[in-house]
């Protein structure tokens, strides 16, 4: 009943309401970064997708709901760069998510290390539709579900690029291909 | 295996038949290190308080930038509703009626489109319309004016008291108050007062005081008297006398002790004041004083 009702008031707010805008703001910001950074591996890019989907955002505001705002984020940041040669060569970078206080051998963290390159290059080689998927749902820990509206295609595509990264990214470490 | 095993691994959708068998290929192992090793990956640092106050200062330049041009736009919208409001009453004002007016003391000489010649006498009002003037000859009067209608179509002249119709003719029509009297010179004139139409040959007048009309023969000289600077009367209440005195000489015109509904016979010049007041008040036997643009008619005192 009260979650309901929350939902209710949610609706009848408006996107250009200070609130609700911060709050989308917060919410998906750095998932729309990502997105476009998995995809160019430019940094910069990214963050002019952030900027130029949320002053968008903010213009029309007015027509925008804030069930349909994120749907309209990803779209704009798409958009964006639609026309960019996608011939860049991709060179992305990690940042390590594990600080290193391991009491594992050196023979060990060498072996990690060389495995973790040979993943970066598979990677950075994938197709930019396989790697964002791969990326969003291992980094971002996104459902299947929320990087197909993220990518405006079907729960199953998004399968099939996960399945096909995972394939092509053994075959590369693997040295089959 | 299913489709798309491998995301359903991740997704750990996998029954453990399925798991069991995946587990058993050969290229198990380095799935599950990819699995682990992607564990360790992140995403560039986002700055996001630093993405928040760019967007805000980027949502001030847009406002900014409308601020700019709005009063551009709107100088461009008040622009519009000018030059609508100029060219409407522009198209509005054509299709008004000319008017001429004349003031006390003051006549005019009017050229209607068609020639004809409308000569207004004091404190009078015409109007037409110039655009309808081919199909409609037709004007509006108000106080006293000679026309010299040129030959066409039916000329009509309204005024409050009824309408005066000719073809082509000379006439005077005065229309004051509670005195109504149509003269024609030449022709014949048809004049419609409420709805009776009455014709007037040339050389007879009409007449309407109080609503009683009357027709006379009038003193035809070929023109009314007033265009040569003169005012003439044939039995006329002396109070209309007056009333044109004071139009003709611009004076108030005031009386004491005088019955102002006795009639007068005569006539009074436009040129000499003087002259004018003794016309009237000698037949009458009365006596005035002028002081100023003040005139007083008063009674002769009888000793």
């Amino acid at each position: 009943m009260v979650k309901s009702n929350l939902l209710k008031t949610n609706q009848e707010l408006n996107v250009c309401d200070d609130l609700v805008y911060k709050r989308v703001f917060n919410e998906t910001s750095k998932t729309i970064f990502n997105y476009i950074y998995y995809k160019f591996g430019n940094e910069e890019k990214a963050n002019d997708a952030v900027q130029e989907a949320f002053v968008k955002l903010w213009e029309n505001c007015t027509k925008v709901s804030p069930e349909k705002a994120k749907a309209y984020l990803y779209t704009v940041a798409n958009n964006l760069y639609l026309n960019v040669i996608k011939a860049e060569k991709v060179r992305l970078k990690y940042a390590d998510a594990t600080l290193k206080t391991t009491y594992e051998s050196p023979e060990f963290i060498m072996e990690e290390n060389q495995f973790k390159e040979k993943l970066d290059n598979a990677l950075n080689s994938l197709p930019e539709n396989q790697r964002t998927t791969f990326l969003l749902n291992r980094i971002d820990g996104k459902k299947y579900a929320e990087i197909a509206e993220i990518e405006g295609v079907s729960v199953k595509a998004i399968e099939k690029r996960m399945h096909l990264a995972l394939k092509s990214l053994r075959e590369q470490i693997d040295g089959i291909c | 295996m299913r489709d798309n095993y491998l995301a359903k691994w991740l997704n750990d959708e996998l029954t453990e038949a399925e798991l069991a068998e995946f587990k058993k290929s050969e290229a198990f192992e380095t799935y599950q290190k990819i699995k682990e090793s992607a564990a360790q990956l992140d995403s560039p640092k986002f700055d996001i308080d630093k993405a928040w106050k760019a967007i805000n200062q980027n949502k001030r330049v847009e406002e900014t930038k409308v601020f700019i041009l709005s009063p551009f736009k709107k100088f461009l919208r008040v622009a519009a509703v000018v030059a609508i409001l100029l060219t409407g009453s522009f198209f509005y004002l054509s299709t008004l009626d000319e008017s001429f007016v004349t003031a006390y003391a003051e006549n005019k000489f009017i050229s209607l489109p068609d020639t004809s010649e409308v000569i207004l006498n004091a404190e009078s009002e015409l109007a037409f319309n110039e655009k309808k003037w081919n199909t409609n000859r037709n004007v509006n009067l108000e106080g006293e004016a000679y026309f010299k209608v040129a030959k066409g179509k039916k000329f009509t002249v309204e005024t409050s008291e009824g309408l005066v119709t000719v073809l082509g003719t000379q006439f005077n029509v005065e229309n004051r108050k509670d005195y109504f009297k149509v003269t024609c010179y030449e022709g014949l004139v048809s004049i419609t007062i409420n709805g009776e139409e009455t014709k007037l040959p040339a050389g007879n007048s009409l007449l309407k005081i109080n609503g009683n009309s009357t027709l006379s023969k009038a003193i035809v000289h070929g023109k009314p008297s007033w265009l040569s600077k003169e005012s003439s009367f044939k039995s006329i209440p002396l109070h209309y006398v007056l009333d044109e005195l004071q139009r003709q000489y611009n004076i108030e015109v005031s009386t004491k002790n005088i019955n102002t509904s006795q009639l007068y016979t005569g006539s009074f010049n436009h040129e000499n004041l003087d002259l004018a007041l003794k016309s009237i008040s000698v037949p009458l036997q009365i006596k005035f004083n002028l002081d100023g643009n003040k005139v007083l008619f008063y009674a002769e005192e009888t000793p």
